[in-house]
């Protein structure tokens, strides 16, 4: 299964065929015709003007009325429109178990008392907390990550448009997987911290409890492959005179907030693959005989959580920092204090998750360090929530339903934060353990968090929609939710002393209970509001024009609601110190675009004309192409049906694992069933790779702009070193996890798995032969030998297999042995993490057979960045065998 | 490792001074957090009615101006995203903000270290004091003193006595707290922590499962006796070395007891 994480989120297994396909114009795509810039339902009144004539039709893309174009839709705001929506199911689902869990707390209960019975209320819990943190807040977010950051940083759409609508559609899939576990069993009943040896089948033996495992791991190869996307976006494509001290709050925060993603998920994503191998295939990292499993799998967890809290609150922090500046009319005080408050934030991120493990058997020391670290990192908050007050004085402020929200959300996160220094003094921290007062805590800053993300949806919905919301109704949201808000969360500090995740708590508390189930509907009853507002006023709300907001001042207020596909009217640009769009009314301009750039990379393999000059096109007066087929000039493509399809088959897939249960599928219909929906997934799946990485696909042009630090690595480059970053941190976890688990069982006692070294060292020289031949593939490429490109890719092919054989003969050799992976810890670790490795050697490999099938027809000549990018991977894979070799067979 | 010897140093002059709180934990914690709540509010109240004043102060009134007209320039539509100055005033509340944080916690890390210092306890007057092993498992609780007597789900301590507790699992990851007490620690399988509290009160306590441990988590509770001392020392003497499963069966109301747990689901 980790061979289907990896290929199935990222696609760059095979680097060129994500968003490069072939550079051929659009012969044979659809044949639908369109007539101007996506209509929404009720027909928003089209600008007949200069903009639309500007920019015609793309042919490709359906009318958003109909549902297929929302199957197939690649473009950036269209994903963004759909992470939104999906988002708020989410959070409908989360509110109404939260609601299940208030009633049950109406009254303590004894067991067999109530609504829920204790596993009940358990799934409740666990699945109230994954649904919020992981399939409403991050997505919610980053529905206006995805519709706005393009527009603000002047870019057309992500770097990989098709990788876009991959994450959504894996988004999704991993939600309705989610919603399946409940129907199999139960679902994981363990708390949305999974805590071992809990989580293991022994203790939760529930199919649904692993399929909400793998549904978890599911998302996180969409964050993943997200991240790979908008990391390579902000920084390379950003316009002329955006240098990265420009962008505004809102893109800032993303950025840190996908930086943070990157490393965080890797790591949740190795204590998810160790803990699906766990309840999948039986290996015992966190059984309860493990020494340090159940540690091992805190740390891990908390590694991945803490910088999580912030990745799903610094967009909501980026939102408040936009409507205080456009609702004050000030800009924000301490601009330039304020970004660097948040890049140590960032930063520190990292080093503070032991405060969550105060009561653990860790030492004096290290709860001090960390005690340090964790007051470290309160501190720039405190300058940030100062600066957002002061840019309230000398303002004009207006108190409209946006800036209600943030108002309130920034008043809730001083509450919350002022809490959470309490938790940072351990000795109070060793009362407050599992107690309410956390609780209380947290969702008052990440709740206030929401708060804020609710302002940014009113915010944006008229430029999203091109309608406004009704502003009294808004106005009744927002009072219904602050008073609901309160109601819920503050007796929370009252009754501090009820157990989490306990519905038998002291008698005397129960008031404050009683006050919090009132409060929860409330703060339900807002969201009734919330919703009928925004649909009503979908329809029949008034119409606006490019900027209904005074003050407002970042670019996606300088085109039309909702903008054209392509966003801008030419191309935008800072260079002269204010917005402006350059080139109108003329669209090609071979100076103003980068030679190498001026079409999204292709491989060469069919021939194709020369990089786009002016010459060839034919365009009209207005300089919108007529046809599409008669040159090759940059004309982007907005449609695949592939990320759906790969989406489904990938949702196939990941239902069809949570059939197995340590080693064996389980018996009956069900296990016949979810075996035929692995397979079937599988197919799906693989056709689906095959069809994107052949699919004509054009991506948007990266125009001249500001690209620091990453001015000369082509977006396929980036987006592979930053995908091998995210593996570096993935490995790092894999082989810290058989260390640590190595020196609790005792570094010396622990014998070696493999009996004879002879093997491995066997592979060694192996691979480091076939980074060789990987580097004469490239040498041969560059010389343009065929003969010699085809000779090494094929060498390399040859003894990634050899590879294969050697390591199968070995582990052949060990099952005799009756060593299996479930046998013990030491064969757990020992297959799993060699087993991850020769994952990745397998992937690796299906991308060598294009490669050489590619070549054959006589592609990389020309254009051979494809081999060189395939290179970085495979050698990154040799080079993680150099640390697995000594570690598991020498010392 | 200076570092530590210096606060060492400098906590250990701030316990004789009596600014360091001591005592038994409930003391502990008691000082300690209403310091905490009393500064919390004081610092919310101010920084929330701060915000509220300018909220109202520079508000925009009916004729479309507000207090802060013409003192300020304001955003364009377009322009090149830069601050609006302030710095210096930001850097002055921050480092005041920053000051009182800072100074809070570390004032609580001298009480950090007298908490995690465990003094020696005496075998030969088990009521002056004495060491008990915690096992969690789902869903009860097992203690075994020093005598190896082994109690099911129920405490028996002597009052104004040290009690060490060596907290672990049978099963999954579990936390002892006894809350009128102020005394918690994590219950790992595999692993032992340790904590200690002084009960200056005889009666009967409740003790509590704070970490998610299955479906029996709601009710898993102990009960603690804190006996005066010379009722303890003849308890203590007159029980055998086997585990007493019938005379300390628990009597908390909604205890589901080691016979009624389920493992699982």
């Amino acid at each position: 299964m980790s061979d289907d994480a990896s290929t199935a989120g990222s696609g760059s297994g095979r680097p060129a065929e994500t968003d490069g396909g072939h550079a051929e114009p659009d012969g044979g795509a659809q044949a639908e015709t369109v007539g101007g810039p996506p209509e929404l339902p009720g027909g928003v009144a089209r600008d007949e003007g200069v903009l639309n004539r500007l920019f015609g039709t793309s042919d490709e893309l359906p009318p958003a009325s109909s549902i297929r174009r929302w199957l197939v839709t690649t473009n950036h705001k269209d994903v963004g429109i759909l992470y939104t929506g999906t988002a708020l199911f989410f959070l409908v689902l989360g509110g109404i178990l939260a609601l299940l869990m208030r009633i049950q707390l109406l009254a303590p209960r004894a067991p067999g008392q109530g609504i829920l019975s204790g596993f009940a209320y358990n799934q409740a819990v666990s699945a109230h907390g994954l649904l919020m943190v992981f399939w409403f807040l991050s997505p919610f977010a980053f529905g206006f990550a995805n519709y706005i950051v393009p527009l603000q940083i002047g870019a057309k759409d992500l770097a990989f448009p098709r990788l876009n609508a991959l994450s959504f559609w894996l988004y999704l899939a991993s939600g309705i997987l989610f919603v399946i576990s409940f129907f199999q069993g139960g679902t994981f009943a363990g708390g949305w911290t999974m805590y071992a040896p809990l989580n293991v089948p022994t203790f939760t033996p529930e199919v649904g409890g692993s399929t909400a495992v793998l549904a978890l791991l599911l998302f996180v190869a969409s964050v993943t492959v997200s991240s790979v996307n908008f990391l390579t976006t902000m920084h390379r494509m950003r316009a002329e005179g955006m240098k990265l001290r420009n962008l505004p709050i809102f893109t800032w925060t993303i950025l840190l907030t996908v930086w943070m993603m990157l490393f965080a998920f890797a790591a949740l994503l190795a204590a998810l693959m160790i803990l699906s191998a766990d309840r999948l295939l039986g290996t015992t990292y966190f059984a309860a005989e493990s020494a340090g499993g159940s540690l091992l799998w805190a740390h891990l967890f908390w590694f991945f959580g803490h910088p999580e809290v912030y990745i799903v609150f610094f967009p909501a922090l980026g939102v408040m920092a936009e409507t205080f500046q456009t609702f004050t009319g000030r800009r924000l005080v301490g601009r330039k204090w304020f970004i660097a408050a948040m890049v140590l934030v960032a930063l520190q991120s990292f080093v503070v998750w032991m405060h969550h493990m105060f009561l653990t058997s860790i030492n004096l020391e290290i709860k001090t360090l960390f005690m340090a670290t964790t007051i470290g990192i309160s501190l720039p908050f405190d300058l940030m929530v100062f600066s957002l007050i002061y840019t309230t004085i000398k303002g004009r402020i207006r108190f409209e339903t946006p800036f209600l929200f943030s108002f309130g959300a920034l008043l809730l996160f001083i509450l919350g934060g002022i809490t959470g220094v309490f938790l940072g003094a351990v000795v109070l921290d060793y009362e407050f353990r599992g107690t309410y007062w956390v609780v209380a805590h947290f969702h008052y800053v990440m709740v206030g968090g929401v708060t804020a993300l609710i302002g940014g949806l009113y915010y944006w919905f008229p430029k999203m929609t091109g309608r406004m919301y009704d502003e009294f109704l808004g106005k009744v949201n927002f009072a219904l939710y602050f008073v609901g808000f309160n109601l819920v969360y503050f007796p929370m500090f009252l009754a501090w002393e009820t157990p989490r995740r306990v519905f038998n708590y002291p008698a005397e508390l129960q008031l404050y209970h009683q006050v919090a189930t009132v409060g929860a509907f409330v703060l339900g009853a807002s969201f009734l509001v919330m919703f009928y507002n925004l649909y009503t006023s979908l329809w029949e709300g008034e119409k606006v024009g490019d900027n209904p907001w005074e003050y407002a001042k970042s670019a996606e207020w300088a085109v039309s609601s909702p903008p054209p596909l392509e966003n801008f009217p030419g191309r935008p640009s800072y260079a002269s110190g204010a917005l402006e769009f350059l080139g109108v009314g003329d669209d090609d301009e071979p100076d103003e675009r980068r030679e190498d750039e001026g079409v999204a990379a292709a491989d060469g393999g069919v021939a194709t004309g020369p990089p786009a000059t002016a010459e060839a096109s034919a365009v009209d007066a207005y300089g919108h192409e007529v046809g599409h087929g008669d040159h090759d000039d940059h004309h982007e493509s907005h449609a695949s049906p592939w990320p759906f399809a790969l989406g489904l088959g990938s949702l196939l897939v990941f239902l069809g694992l949570s059939g197995m249960k340590e080693g064996t599928f389980v018996g009956g219909a069900e296990g016949a069933i979810l075996l035929g929906s692995l397979l079937a997934g599988t197919v799906v799946s693989g056709v689906s790779l095959v069809g994107m990485g052949r699919e004509r696909f054009v991506g948007p042009e990266v125009e001249a702009g500001e690209q620091w630090p990453f001015a000369n690595v082509e977006n396929m480059k980036l987006g592979m070193w930053i995908f091998l970053a995210s593996d570096v941190v993935l490995f790092g976890a894999f082989i810290g996890s058989y260390v640590f688990i190595r020196v609790a069982a005792g570094w010396t006692g622990w014998q070696p798995i493999p009996q004879d070294v002879g093997p491995g060292l066997m592979n060694t020289y192996i691979l480091l032969t076939s980074s060789f031949t990987v580097v004469l593939a490239l040498v041969a490429s560059e010389k343009r030998s065929r003969w010699g490109l085809i000779a090494s890719l094929s060498a390399t092919f040859v003894l990634g297999i050899g590879f294969l054989i050697n390591k199968g003969i070995e582990w052949n050799h060990l099952f005799h042995e009756g060593i299996w992976l479930s046998t013990n810890i030491r064969s757990s670790t020992f297959f799993l993490t060699t087993g991850l490795h020769g994952a990745h050697v397998i992937a690796g490999l299906f991308v060598t057979a294009y490669l050489i099938w590619r070549a054959w027809n006589g592609a990389y000549l020309d254009d051979n960045r494809p081999v060189e990018y395939f290179g970085l991977y495979w050698h990154f894979v040799d080079i993680v065998w150099l640390f697995l070799f000594p570690l598991f067979y020498i010392v | 490792m200076t570092l530590s010897i210096g606060t060492t140093y400098l906590s250990g002059l701030l316990q004789v001074r009596g600014l360091i709180p001591r005592g038994t934990r409930i003391n502990v914690f008691r000082s300690i957090f209403d310091v905490f709540l009393v500064l919390g509010t004081l610092v919310g109240v101010v920084v929330v009615s701060y915000m509220l004043y300018n909220a109202y102060k520079y508000r925009e009134r009916g004729d479309g101006k507000s207090a802060g007209e013409g003192k300020a320039e304001r955003p364009v539509l377009g322009e090149l995203p830069t601050g609006g100055g302030g710095g210096r005033k930001l850097f002055l509340s921050f480092g005041l903000s920053a000051v009182i944080v800072v100074s809070l916690i570390g004032w609580t890390y001298g009480t950090l270290l007298f908490v995690e210092q465990t003094p020696a306890v005496d075998d030969e007057a088990p009521e002056d004091g004495l060491v008990v092993t915690v096992e969690g498992y789902q869903f009860g609780w097992e203690f075994q003193y020093p005598n190896g007597y082994v109690a099911q789900n129920t405490l028996r301590v002597p009052v104004d006595a040290e009690i060490r507790l060596r907290v672990t699992s049978r099963d999954v990851f579990h936390n002892f707290g006894i809350p009128e007490l102020r005394v918690k620690s994590d219950a790992i399988p595999g692993q032992e922590t340790e904590t200690w509290f002084v009960a200056d009160e005889t009666g009967t306590y409740t003790a509590r499962c704070y970490e998610l441990c299955g479906s029996g988590h709601s009710h898993m509770v102990a009960e603690v006796i804190v006996m005066p001392k010379d009722e303890f020392r003849e308890w203590y003497r007159n029980q055998s070395t086997e585990s007493d499963a019938s005379v300390d069966r628990p009597a908390p109301a909604g205890s589901l007891g080691p016979t009624a747990g389920v493992t699982g689901a």
